[in-house]
């Protein structure tokens, strides 16, 4: 399929239907089921909403977290979803019941700041990560420490190969690391190097997220191609990679410096690798892009600031998450009040599709 | 960084940061507004003034670092980040997780969180403060260095009164002194080099060096003959000055450094400068200004602070430590500022923008009380809660605390009498010891 009958068939459409947030959100998730609409949270909540009907319902939010939950991961074969903060702690909840509470949570499962969790195919194990320079292994069912993985830099990113053999992490440096989980050894690295940069006195960029294709035979990685820092001004990027052969297939820039991070993707049932970029108000975008085609066969900004997008296992619908928080120097003040930012996740809608569905987490 | 799109911008303009860059590299000559001098208005003060040992280390992180994620913490609120408060070496008192060597240090520091400044951009804002905002005389007001190589002068090591450690150039930087005169500039060492043909050349003996200087001495004179005092005095006092360093090479000799001190204070930039201040402040240097550039995370700010601020942190906690262990944190006053803190609001690029209604200044040693927090602000730190403090009572609190009472001197400008600080502010005395 070209690009032309591609655009033609996945054209994303937004639906009208929006979910509205007060405060920011950065990651939000279809449920496997297709009920749920699930989202993680600047302010220590997982709110959840019934996306089944006509009407979209506000359900009763996950909390008792501690300031950001940055990451949060559909458990496979299951109806419980993993979610991690930024003060150290891990949870896992039944997403389904109407007022959950933790299954499990350790509030202590590593040092700070959890950047990364990912379920293994199986839904056995859950694999943690993040700035304590160690990627954990746990028990899905009750939590408990099956491995400790030194890691040689902070986490960022985590996926598991749909094999369920390996797990792939991504770190601050550009790194991609395969991980033998029965082992607990690397046994190979990606060069993703492109997406670092120490710029003048800082540590730059990072692998924001790792997702393979259903087949496990592709993977793609995100971030910003030659970070710098002040305005954290780069190209947004994502690397399509060769899982057998571990050769990059392709590097996808698109925009301009000033588009900020690619903080998302997902490999499309068809091949395309479809991704959202945020930066300050107004820049940021949606793109699909045919693997060996020179640029995307959609790009849009008609809704700016995509954090995180989440395809419906309908193969129809897709929630893309939006961040809505100005930038200004000083106060602006708006009606005597100090606002802060928020959210907004858009159902987009396009053709239908037969190929099965992967999710991106 | 793609200026074009940021002209429309609300933050900063990139012209404001060619223009900040202008300034503090100091190519805008300064001094022709004539020569500065302070006087006392007791005379018995004066006398304990000049008898004075007090210095300064003052920390300037260019761009402004974010309170929220440094002196401020606001753990779990809708502004405050991803980082845990620790809790510090004095109880009650908590810090962000990235400060974790200076939380150890808490009881020897003081930090004023009501802070609440008047510039919001970057070119108006580092003159401002560093100036201390005098009110709008005509005049351009000396930076704190100079001010206090002005109003203290050389301590009695005969070390240069103010070093400048900063990245980037070095050379004689006159544009900080303002009315007091070119002299009163900053001896700036890039990169922490000395200054460049610092050492006698081996091809000239100690004898031909003093006869060169004898000749030098005579053409100065004749230079001097119907030029203004102020334009020669200060070219023959930068020479001076690093006739002054040409004795003490041994403090820019790397190969010397500790393991100890190479492991506190880290081979990175702001570590070696840093302890450079240390070294200076050890042989009497009266005033040490340390920058560090690139502090202004408009994006992805947590990231930056997660790398820049440990930066900081650890070794400005060995400083404090050296400087208690040698004795000399009773007579060094050392500052941490900016031109301002950074929004409570994240904006869409996960950044925080300019913020100087509500932010924190760090000190400690000479004349500052220990182990204290001064002043608030509410819940969600986005303003102060209680007096606010500008930069004006800071330059108060910190002149009483070096021993020069602002309210017992003032700047003799060719017959215009100036106050030293603003003098619609007083001192915070809370900081005082």
């Amino acid at each position: 399929m070209d690009g032309s009958a591609l655009l033609a068939q996945f054209e994303p459409k937004p639906t009208g239907k929006v979910v509205e947030y007060q405060r920011q959100l950065f990651q939000a998730r279809i449920s496997p089921c297709g009920k749920y609409l699930i989202a993680s949270g600047y302010d220590a909540t997982v709110q959840r909403w019934d996306i089944s009907g006509d009407e979209i319902k506000p359900l009763i939010p996950l909390t008792g977290h501690n300031a950001w939950v940055q990451c949060l991961a559909y458990i496979p074969q299951t109806e419980r979803i993993i979610t991690a903060d930024s003060w150290g702690q891990l949870a896992v909840w039944s997403y389904v019941d109407e007022s959950p509470t933790p299954i499990w949570k350790n509030d202590a499962a590593h040092d700070g700041w959890i950047r990364a969790v990912a379920a293994s195919p199986d839904g056995k194990i859950i694999a943690t990560g993040g700035n304590d320079f160690t990627v954990r292994l746990w028990s899905a069912e009750d939590g408990s420490l099956i491995k400790e993985l030194p890691h040689p830099d902070k986490v960022f990113s985590l996926a598991f190969h749909p094999a369920g053999t390996s797990l792939a992490s991504g770190d601050l440096k550009g790194i991609i690391r395969d991980w033998d989980i029965a082992a607990g050894s690397v046994k190979r690295e990606f060069d993703a190097k492109v997406l670092y940069q120490f710029d003048r006195i800082q540590d730059c960029g990072g692998v924001r997220h790792i997702a393979f294709d259903a087949a496990g035979k592709q993977f793609v990685c995100t971030g910003q191609k030659t970070p710098g820092g002040g305005f954290s001004t780069g190209f947004p990027c994502a690397l399509l990679y060769d899982w057998e052969t571990g050769q990059l297939i392709q590097e996808m820039q698109v925009g301009a410096n000033d588009d900020g991070f690619a903080y998302d993707a997902l490999i499309h049932p068809t091949g395309f690798v479809m991704a959202t970029t945020c930066a300050f108000p107004g820049k940021g975008f949606v793109w699909l892009w045919k693997p060996g085609e020179d640029k995307p066969f959609y790009q849009s900004n008609s809704i700016p600031n995509g954090r995180s997008i989440s395809l419906h296992p309908d193969g129809r619908r897709l929630a893309l998450l939006v961040s809505v928080a100005p930038n200004a120097n000083g106060r602006q003040l708006v009606d005597g009040v100090y606002q802060g930012g928020s959210s907004k996740i858009h159902i987009l809608e396009y053709a239908p599709v037969e190929a099965s569905v992967p999710a991106n987490s | 960084m793609n200026w074009q799109s940021l002209k429309n911008s609300a933050l900063c303009q990139p012209g404001e940061h060619r223009l900040s860059r202008r300034r503090m590299l100091g190519t805008v000559a300064a001094g022709a507004a004539g020569l500065g001098f302070s006087r006392f208005l007791d005379p018995a003060i004066a006398e304990e003034v000049r008898a004075n040992d007090k210095q300064v280390i003052l920390i300037w992180l260019d761009g402004g670092m974010s309170q929220l994620e440094s002196w401020d913490p606001k753990p779990n609120t809708q502004f405050g980040g991803p980082f845990r408060a620790i809790p510090t070496s004095v109880p009650g008192i908590e810090v962000c997780e990235l400060l974790k060597h200076t939380a150890k240090q808490m009881h020897h520091l003081a930090v004023l969180r009501s802070v609440c400044t008047q510039d919001n951009s970057h070119s108006a804002g580092v003159a401002r403060i560093n100036r201390g905002d005098p009110k709008d005389r005509g005049v351009v007001y000396p930076f704190l260095g100079s001010a206090v190589a002005k109003l203290l002068g050389p301590t009695s090591s005969g070390m240069p009164p103010y070093i400048w450690i900063k990245p980037y150039s070095g050379g004689f930087k006159s544009s900080d002194a303002g009315f007091l005169g070119a002299k009163y500039g900053a001896l700036a060492l890039g990169d922490g080099k000395p200054p460049e043909n610092l050492l006698l050349n081996e091809s000239i003996s100690v004898t031909d060096n003093e006869l060169r200087n004898e000749l030098r001495a005579k053409f100065n004179q004749r230079y001097a003959v119907g030029r203004r005092k102020e334009w020669t005095e200060a070219n023959s006092y930068v020479y001076d000055l690093a006739h002054t360093l040409m004795s003490r090479e041994e403090l820019f000799d790397e190969s010397t450094l500790s393991d100890r001190d190479r492991e506190r204070y880290g081979t990175h930039e702001l570590g070696r400068h840093l302890l450079l201040a240390r070294k200076m402040a050890e042989t009497g240097v009266r005033f040490v200004k340390v920058n560090s550039y690139h502090w202004d995370s408009h994006g992805d700010n947590f990231n930056a602070c997660d790398s820049l601020i440990p930066q900081f942190d650890k070794p400005f906690a060995a400083l404090i430590e050296d400087l208690v262990e040698r004795g000399l944190m009773e007579k060094v006053l050392v500052i941490v500022m900016s031109e301002f803190g950074r929004t409570p609001r994240i904006n869409s690029h996960v950044g925080r923008d300019h913020w100087p209604e509500a932010w924190s200044i760090a000190m400690g040693g000479a004349g500052i009380k220990k182990g204290i927090v001064s002043g608030k602000t509410n819940a969600e730190g986005t303003f102060v809660d209680g007096p606010e403090h500008d930069i004006g009572h800071l330059f108060h609190t910190w002149f009483r605390a070096l021993g020069v009472p602002p309210e017992q001197m003032e700047y003799d400008n060719h017959g215009q009498p100036l106050p030293v600080a603003n003098e619609m502010c007083g001192p915070v005395e809370e900081l005082l010891a």
